[in-house]
């Protein structure tokens, strides 16, 4: 998943929804999902390394692109399969398929950019960095994790 | 004019979405999606070339012949009972997907769940370390 999440840091704010519409004309693929009172997560497409949208799509539209997973807005036809497809439930149709697209052609994806809790990031080291130091604090503390 | 083999189609939104002249027209409620092909004597052949299972032909012109019509009931979500998609879809997906199904303890049994339950789903165990220790914190 090359935008790695921090349930942790995430304050619910939803500004990550914002960027991604603002971006994408509109129509966003980042969700933030609220469990009960005591967390907040954003919602969207993992990139699968071996993407089931990828393999539920006929025409060739979703396909892997080195750690993506790349859509070819000519080729969809809107059939619903690969909506159906992902276990996540990161990819939409309506005309035409939707998704994550890791903001092509932009330095970092937007939600990356805009998040104001450093809740996202794009750089794995950190992302398990931040993994290591909490399973230590959870040790030090003499709870399992 | 098109014509359609039902034991073949999987009632996606595949033909209704390319054809160029509105000549097939899908109608969706709550529970249920029909499609329906208008006789049309166009040479396009979009839908056939863009069909995922196959099912539609182009025929010569019959003004006899009835215009096909095809109806499927909406598969109701596991857990929140909305209806969201067709049986042949979700059956198609099951059997694209059934030889990596193996490594997964739960298998397939997610297709049956609805997309938004599914983003759901995945909230609620994405955040299950930080809500314990927010619950634990909190006491």
């Amino acid at each position: 998943m090359p935008v790695y999440v921090d349930v942790d840091r995430c304050i619910g704010c939803r500004s990550c929804e914002v960027a991604c519409h603002r971006v994408h004309g509109g129509i966003g693929h980042i969700h933030v999902h609220f469990v009960g009172d005591f967390a907040s997560v954003p919602i969207f497409c993992h990139h699968c390394e071996e993407a089931s949208c990828t393999i539920a799509c006929f025409s060739g539209a979703l396909y892997k692109d080195g750690e993506r997973t790349a859509f070819d807005v000519k080729k969809c036809t809107g059939c619903g399969l690969c909506s159906l497809a992902c276990p996540y439930g990161v990819v939409w149709t309506d005309k035409i398929a939707h998704k994550c697209d890791l903001c092509e052609g932009r330095a970092e994806p937007a939600c990356v950019a805009t998040c104001p809790a450093n809740a996202l990031t794009t750089d794995y080291e950190l992302a398990s960095r931040r993994e290591r130091a909490r399973a230590a604090r959870a040790a030090a503390k003499g709870g399992r994790r | 004019m098109i014509k359609v083999d039902d034991s073949l189609c999987i009632g996606c939104k595949s033909c209704s979405n390319v054809c160029p002249s509105q000549n097939i027209v899908r109608t969706e409620t709550e529970k249920m999606r029909s499609i329906h092909w208008k006789r049309c004597k166009e040479e396009c052949d979009l839908c056939v070339e863009f069909c995922p299972a196959r099912a539609l032909t182009l025929v010569p012109f019959d003004e006899t012949v009835q215009e096909p019509d095809l109806s499927f009931d909406l598969v109701a979500c596991k857990i929140c009972g909305s209806r969201y998609a067709s049986e042949p879809m979700l059956r198609r997906i099951e059997a694209a997907l059934a030889a990596d199904s193996e490594r997964d303890s739960e298998g397939l049994e997610w297709i049956r769940v609805c997309p938004t339950c599914r983003r759901s789903r995945e909230a609620e165990m994405a955040s299950r370390e930080t809500v314990l220790e927010r619950c634990r914190r909190g006491q």
